[in-house]
């Protein structure tokens, strides 16, 4: 093999320098590329499934986007909210999207959607009634949410605004109490409602099975993973009366069939005594064997075909016992129709 | 072709190329065979680098363990509450730095109480400055979820920034594995380390915040923050997990601000009707005590939430907050 000649030797060093600036090159831009990574990978999304077909137009007039769309599935929601968390997942939820928009011309005025795909109407339904704020308003001017007599399933705060758009639960959180943010929050619900396809015509039967009179007003939640404490209590309902000056709670829960129904309020009723729940008399015939006392307050438990259903923490027996006889009288008829 | 390009190589050039090869390879094997790590990773978890938090506490003065002011100023309630603890010269020496872990949880606005009050925190950098002459105040926490976002948002960074420390946002590279003596669940996790370990004193800042999983989010559920990984895991036992951060972490004080306390719908919380004002600030040098005082401001009771109970047993501090005699002041 004969030596190099100088010139090839130069063009070689030459080649050797280009490739090794190619080299250089490419590490540069995996470094430059490590910082704008797919997040579909990790969890976080660039862009939101049930936002994507919205895009920017859910942005409220004289606002701009103050963040990307970022969507948490049930791995990571816990960056979004924490200890939150296991109350959507035991909820049902599918997927989160956030995005912030923020006034064009006063940047205190922000706001934070929360899109938390629930995967059913109950499923939102539930995570929406369970963190209602007590003696909140009403929000029925567009009749947001899933339609429903009397429940609109939307109410607002002096800061926020919260409904359920068949299978998702929205909140829109605004960053201070200004007339002007809500009326932009509220623009953003009427466009999700416009523009978001969600599954409005499911619907929640066990919402008419409670007895009106006396209903107080947005009080209905739904517990589906152990209401009362009691594993055996799914896709339980709960929801408020006014007795005097007193507030009752009444429940419901539909089991497969009258069977079930009947374990069901047994199991109930063995927690409850195992934990120190002890039978009361009572003068009512439907409910004898069915009233307990639990530490100073009344439970009663009962069974109506597939319905279990009862009193929950009553201060006062009797106004109990009164409720109680017209929920059973109530889910006998509605069994008999 | 020209002359030059036809002149052939010497003998010498030929060595002095064929050494230089040579020397080449012969480094690149070297280092090859220095870096290589002929076990590999091992299955699980295994690291050199273990490191533990050292103890920041002062030493303890029995009758000035927590004191409680009542105001709606929290500039106002915070120096009365630290000045009958003896004052901030008590907790931070000149020339000392500082670290500052507020609770910055989430990208939320401050008026929402879900992070700690940043005028609150700001008034504290302020003290350790102006009373406690420190030479350096940080202020830190791991939020997970976008850390400057939520220093941004919750305006903590601009008030800790103005008030002259260093807003330090969590990094890959300031977390460390430590294993807890005595704990159960904390083995072998990384935590947010590094701000903490070239300073002298650690002050954690907390709102009062009902919260859907521990109940209640205080001093000691402050220390979550710390907890890098995918920390979620520990939600399944979280009184295990935050009696042992509280055994982790050994702070010089604590204050606990239940000036607005989240009653609901924590740690998150998203509108104003979920405070309610209770007008009052704990600092205490122990987190046992000052938690279990804010059971009160929540309608809770010490045993509403078992990790008091935990920490107790494990000796870091004590629910019964009244043995301590709380020194109480109002302050108008």
């Amino acid at each position: 093999m004969g030596l190099v000649p100088y010139r090839a030797r130069r063009l070689e060093s030459v080649i050797s320098i280009c490739l090794l600036a190619v080299l250089f090159l490419i590490g540069v831009g995996v470094f430059i590329k490590q910082f704008d990574y797919n997040t579909n990978q990790y969890g976080i999304q660039q862009l939101g499934v049930s936002l994507i077909s919205i895009g920017a137009g859910l942005v409220p007039t004289g606002f701009e986007m103050l963040s990307k769309v970022e969507v948490y599935n049930s791995e990571n929601l816990y960056e979004k909210i924490n200890g939150k968390a296991p109350l959507y997942i035991e909820s049902g939820f599918k997927e989160l999207s956030t995005q912030r928009f923020v006034n064009i011309n006063d940047r205190s005025l922000w706001m934070e959607l929360y899109t938390y795909d629930m995967g059913t109407v109950k499923n939102a339904f539930s995570v929406y009634s369970i963190q209602r704020r007590a003696g909140s308003e009403a929000f029925p001017p567009m009749q947001l949410g899933t339609p429903q007599s009397g429940n609109p399933f939307a109410y607002r705060t002096d800061n926020a605004l919260y409904f359920v758009h068949g299978r998702y639960y929205i909140e829109i959180v605004g960053s201070s109490e200004s007339g002007e943010l809500f009326s932009a929050i509220a623009e953003v619900a009427r466009k999700i409602q416009a523009n978001l396809a969600a599954g409005l015509d499911a619907s929640i039967a066990e919402l008419a099975m409670f007895p009106q009179e006396n209903l107080v007003p947005g009080s209905i939640k739904l517990y589906l993973v152990n209401a009362f404490g009691f594993e055996g209590l799914t896709n339980t309902f709960t929801a408020k009366y006014k007795s005097g000056n007193e507030t009752v709670t009444a429940f419901l829960s539909k089991r497969a069939d009258s069977k079930d129904a009947e374990v069901i309020a047994e199991s109930y009723r063995s927690f409850l005594i195992e934990n120190g729940a002890v039978i009361k008399n009572t003068t009512s015939k439907t409910i004898v064997g069915k009233v307990m006392d639990f530490y100073g307050t009344t439970e009663i438990v009962f069974t109506a075909g597939p319905f279990v259903a009862g009193i929950h923490e009553a201060e006062n027996q009797q106004a109990a016992e009164k409720l109680a006889k017209i929920l059973i009288n109530k889910l006998n008829s509605l069994n008999n129709e | 072709m020209n002359e030059q390009n036809d002149k052939k190589l010497s003998r010498r050039q030929l060595l002095v190329s064929a050494g230089k090869t040579g020397i080449s390879i012969a480094a690149a094997g070297a280092a090859s065979y220095l870096l290589y790590d002929a076990k590999g990773p091992k299955a699980g978890v295994e690291y050199k680098e273990h490191v533990i938090l050292k103890n920041f506490s002062v030493q303890h003065r029995p009758d000035q363990t927590m004191s409680i002011a009542k105001g709606s100023d929290r500039a106002e309630t915070l120096n009365k509450a630290i000045k009958l603890l003896g004052g901030i010269e008590r907790f931070v020496r000149p020339g000392e730095t500082v670290a500052i872990k507020p609770n910055v949880a989430f990208a939320s606005p401050p008026m929402l109480g879900a992070t700690a009050n940043p005028e609150l925190v700001a008034e504290v950098v302020r003290l350790c400055y102006s009373r406690g002459k420190a030479k350096k105040v940080i202020v830190t926490d791991n939020p997970i979820n976008d850390p400057a976002s939520c220093f941004a948002l919750s305006g903590i960074g601009k008030a800790a920034s103005a008030a002259g420390a260093k807003v330090v946002l969590p990094k890959a590279k300031f977390f460390k594995h430590t294993t807890l003596a005595g704990g159960t669940l904390i083995k072998d996790w990384p935590i947010l380390f590094e701000p903490f370990a070239k300073v002298d004193k650690v002050i954690g800042i907390a709102p009062v915040k009902n919260h859907h999983r521990a109940g209640a989010s205080m001093t000691m559920k402050n220390w979550y923050g710390l907890l890098g990984g995918r920390r979620n895991i520990f939600h399944q036992d979280i009184n295990t997990i935050i009696a042992e951060l509280a055994m982790m972490v050994r702070p010089t004080l604590v204050i606990l601000d239940g000036t607005e306390v989240m009653m609901t719908n924590g740690p998150t919380g998203g509108s104003i009707s979920d405070l309610r004002r209770a007008n009052t600030l704990i600092a205490s040098t122990d987190c046992v005590a000052a938690d279990s005082y804010g059971c009160s401001l929540l309608d809770m009771k010490v045993s509403d939430l078992p990790y008091l109970a935990k920490a107790e047993k494990a000796g870091v501090g004590t629910t019964d907050y009244e043995s301590l005699k709380p020194i109480l002041a109002t302050v108008s």
